[in-house]
């Protein structure tokens, strides 16, 4: 086996010079002439440390990072000979074991739907077969539709997006219409502000999203696959682009697919840039060329959805999960989680962590684990306070809840909820008040505006805050944000507007001090509001 | 049928009906704005809330469908609390100008302010959108009012199909736009102002009816178009004997409270001096059949070429007249057959007026020289 070079050149990569390194492997290979093939995979999620190099050999395997364009011969030398000597910075070698369970950000990890990210060629469908790639979809396609039904069932794999429906069941309601056609679509509209899941599974692994909807389809009778992709991540939609190309000319998407009768195609939609397009009903109005806006459920999607047929829409994540429950079996899935919620979720882990990206633990993982180990607390050596979860949408959970399971039921008994998988460390030195509204910034610039609460109310909701920060605030402007709140939070018509006031209320709930210290002693505690009207809520 | 309770009381509704309709059509009366009889459900304004029995939150009844057994509860405490709450952000970005405005007295959310108790915003007030539009002698566009209920879009799509307007732009900051904000005659409006007639304020007015009077000054008169055979029902409310607006009304049985341009904007005429009011009769004629003393002759050039003024006619009654239109079809018929005499009758009659014409003339003369202008 000759020596392989693999490059992360996902846009985390590329963001931190991965072409350059790509170039100047390139031209370290050529002038030294060694024989060794470089590869540019997807990322393997340790983020923090892009540009990430990793060299294989026979029985050495070395991952480095950050590699910058002028580290690079220092660490091949290593490998080809020929430095001199000359030293290399031993924090740059990140693991020497081909499995990474050196690599604490790794090792704590188990990697199910992000297992080959950062590991094969996104954009090679060969890489995807030697590991075990469409293996799932031709068992699938021999079974009847109906046992893979009660497979996905089996192993309690619930919506990755967040709401956490039994995704088994969702098949299974959509099967049963009547309608046809029926539709399939892959909600790639990853939106809240730090999340990138969506984005790492899709450039690292294209082809098993694929895989998955291709099950799906079996599962449900579907002719039809939407994949919906925010138009922001263009290596996103090139990698899927050529995995469909390849799909097609491989047998695995048209007509009698495998000869098992399913006729199948994949169609991809780029989003435009709205994050209420993310919600199921809105980004099927955009798929029909209608303005992105929510309506009225029922009649859920599954009954009647994309031009009024079942429409069966699932998260990326939970699409990539159905590959390995075919492959392993429903009960090995399940038995990586928890009673009620099977496998495993994956995490943008950012903020205040010293080690952050993209992370995946089995379900009932506490969240300290994610925080300590894996992201090795705060880079500022102070303590953490607060773990954001599920974005703008979510809420926090404080630093003493950190013992909290990663489930979808304990973490709704905080206040927070799961989520698509944003997940955000704060240290000591933020002030919730302004954490809160800077999330309400976000949710009143995004929101569509079609209902009044989510519109008016989250405007409203903002200017108290901003009153707060600037010092301003009354006992009765926090009476008022909470009675504001259980409005926005019962009365708006979407998710969006029904989980905006999330993160207030769970700053309040946990951070209630800061809120009075703001409107009693005119302070901020931490020091970030600017606890001055006319100018900007931050401090200088 | 479907059996349910609403606020205690025992209905039954066709399946397919949602709560909102049940309730209204059995006179209980659920807050709703953005709603209308005519368009498709779109739960914007969040007022119709109900709690529904087993249920932890409200729901908005519009999009509700009736389920058998349903138990819902139309008012509650914290129903009212929370469509207080819901009119408070209304008004937060709505001037309650009410004194001033041409929809006093007729404006659906001033009648839940009134209802609800609520005189000013407990919130800062704020206008999200101040824009005047003018650019059309039909209807004037007032963004300031604009609750952004969607209603004039949706029967702009739904029932118009000219698909002229939508809400532009996003959350707070959004508006009602044509294409790029172009004026309403660059868009592909038709001006039927049916958009005019569902909204619920003071943002889309029709031009003539501004600052005419309030709504309780003015008289309304029902009547059925004359512009065409459909036979729209049709609304003017004047005051002083004037005209300033016509609008549909729901119980139209041939086309509820939608109206096209010439029904809604065209009526103008009514009021025209030149408007012809009573038969008249050619001084020449008047004077060959002794109704007037004085001969008349006609001009030089032709009669299609001049005009020949009011001055030259003689008012008779509608006897007299179609005795002479009689007398004429009837000499011209004996001198020179019935094919000398051709009948062409108009659009803007009615079916049954149009039917009874051909008659006439097929039976009556004995000619089939019989044509429509709208066969032009």
């Amino acid at each position: 086996m000759s020596t392989v070079i693999r490059i992360g050149t996902s846009t985390c990569g590329q963001a931190a010079g991965a072409e350059s390194v790509v170039s100047a492997v390139n031209a370290y290979v050529d002038r030294r002439q060694v024989p060794v093939t470089v590869q540019r995979t997807g990322c393997l999620g340790a983020c923090h440390n892009e540009p990430l190099v990793e060299v294989t050999d026979n029985d050495v395997a070395v991952l480095y990072g950050p590699v910058s364009p002028e580290r690079v011969s220092l660490v091949l030398d290593r490998h080809f000979g020929g430095g001199g000597g000359r030293w290399v910075d031993p924090s740059w070698i990140l693991s020497r074991r081909p499995d990474h369970d050196d690599f604490p950000f790794l090792a704590r990890q188990t990697k199910v739907t992000t297992r080959l990210c950062g590991v094969i060629d996104p954009m090679s469908l060969d890489d995807y077969l030697a590991n075990g790639g469409y293996m799932a979809l031709r068992d699938a396609l021999r079974m009847p539709p109906e046992k893979v039904i009660a497979a996905v069932k089996d192993s309690r794999l619930r919506g990755r997006g967040g709401a956490g429906f039994s995704t088994g069941t969702k098949w299974e309601i959509t099967r049963r219409q009547p309608a046809s056609p029926k539709f399939l679509i892959c909600n790639a509209d990853e939106g809240d502000p730090g999340a990138f899941m969506n984005r790492t599974m899709i450039e690292g692994d294209p082809h098993r999203v694929l895989e998955g909807m291709l099950i799906a389809a079996w599962a449900i009778g579907a002719s039809k696959g939407y994949l919906y992709v925010r138009a922001e991540y263009p290596l996103a939609v090139k990698a899927l682009r050529n995995a469909i190309r390849q799909a097609a000319e491989y047998g695995v998407t048209g007509k009698n697919i495998l000869g098992s009768g399913l006729d199948f195609e994949f169609v991809i939609k780029e989003g435009a840039g709205a994050f209420v397009c993310g919600e199921e009903t809105a980004l099927m109005h955009s798929i029909e060329g209608q303005r992105g806006t929510p309506s009225m459920r029922p009649p859920y999607p599954s009954v009647a959805g994309l031009w009024g047929y079942p429409t069966n829409i699932n998260n990326v994540e939970s699409f990539a999960s159905i590959p390995s429950i075919l492959l392993h079996g429903p009960a090995w899935f399940a038995a990586l989680g928890t009673e009620q919620s099977g496998g495993t979720k994956a995490f943008a882990l950012t903020g205040a962590v010293r080690a952050s990206g993209l992370v995946e633990v089995p379900l009932g993982t506490p969240l300290r684990t994610l925080v300590e180990e894996i992201g090795g607390g705060c880079k500022s050596d102070r303590p953490v306070k607060a773990v954001q979860l599920g974005g703008p949408s979510g809420g926090c959970v404080p630093a003493e809840l950190l013992d909290t399971r990663i489930d979808y039921e304990d973490l709704r008994r905080t206040g927070a909820i799961m989520g698509s998988g944003g997940m955000v460390v704060v240290d000591d030195t933020t002030c919730m008040v302004d954490f809160a509204r800077y999330f309400l910034t976000f949710t009143q610039d995004e929101s569509c505006g079609k209902c009044v609460p989510c519109r008016v109310g989250t405007r409203k909701m903002l200017g108290i805050l901003t009153k707060i920060c600037h010092g301003q605030g009354t006992h009765q402007d926090l009476e008022r944000l909470t009675r504001l709140c259980e409005t926005v939070r019962t009365g708006s018509l979407c998710g969006l507007g029904t989980t905006a006031p999330n993160p207030v209320l769970t700053t309040m709930r946990y951070f209630e001090r800061e809120y009075v210290a703001h409107v009693d002693a005119g302070l901020c505690p931490a020091g970030i509001c600017s606890m001055r009207p006319g100018t900007s809520t931050r401090a200088a | 049928m479907i059996s349910l309770t609403l606020d205690g009381r025992a209905i039954q509704v066709q399946p397919g009906t949602n709560v909102l309709q049940a309730a209204l059509s059995n006179g209980i009366h659920i807050p709703h704005l953005c709603h209308h009889p005519d368009l498709r459900p779109s739960g914007g304004c969040r007022l119709c809330m109900v709690e529904i029995g087993g249920r932890p939150n409200p729901a908005a009844a519009c999009g509700l469908l009736a389920e058998e057994g349903m138990a819902v509860t139309t008012q509650s405490e914290r129903l009212t609390e929370m469509r207080r709450e819901i009119i408070d952000l209304f008004v937060s970005d709505h001037p309650l100008r009410c004194v001033t405005c041409d929809k006093n007295g007729v404006c659906a959310l001033q009648r839940y302010a009134y209802d609800y108790g609520i005189s000013e915003t407990s919130f800062d007030f704020e206008l999200s959108r101040t824009l005047y539009q003018d650019d059309n002698p039909m209807f004037v566009r007032d963004h300031q009012y604009c609750i952004l209920c969607g209603r004039c879009t949706r029967v702009c799509d739904e029932i118009v199909g000219a698909n002229a307007i939508e809400i532009s732009g996003r959350g707070f900051v959004s508006h009602v736009a044509t294409p790029f904000d172009w004026a309403m005659s660059d868009s592909t409006c038709v001006f039927c102002g049916n958009c005019v007639q569902v909204c619920p304020v003071a943002a889309l007015m029709p031009r003539g009816r501004i600052g005419m009077g309030r709504e309780w000054e003015l008289e309304h008169v029902r009547t059925i178009c004359g512009y065409c055979g459909v036979g729209c029902g049709i609304d003017y409310a004047a005051k002083d004997g004037k005209i300033l607006y016509a609008q549909g009304f729901p119980e139209a049985v041939v086309n509820g409270e939608f109206l096209c341009v010439k029904g809604r904007f065209g009526w103008d005429f009514v009021g025209n001096p030149e408007r012809l009011t009573r038969p008249l009769v050619r001084r020449d004629l008047a004077h060959r059949l002794g109704l007037i003393d004085d001969p008349f002759s006609l001009p030089e050039e032709s009669v299609f070429t001049s005009r020949i003024g009011v001055e030259n006619f003689v008012p008779v009654d509608w006897e007299t007249a179609v005795d002479i239109v009689a007398g004429q079809l009837l000499g011209t018929v004996e001198a020179h057959g019935p094919d000398a005499v051709a009948g062409l009758t108009s659009a803007r009659c009615t079916n049954e007026d149009n039917y009874l014409f051909q008659k006439l003339m097929r039976v009556g003369i004995g000619t089939n020289n019989i044509d429509h202008c709208a066969r032009l």
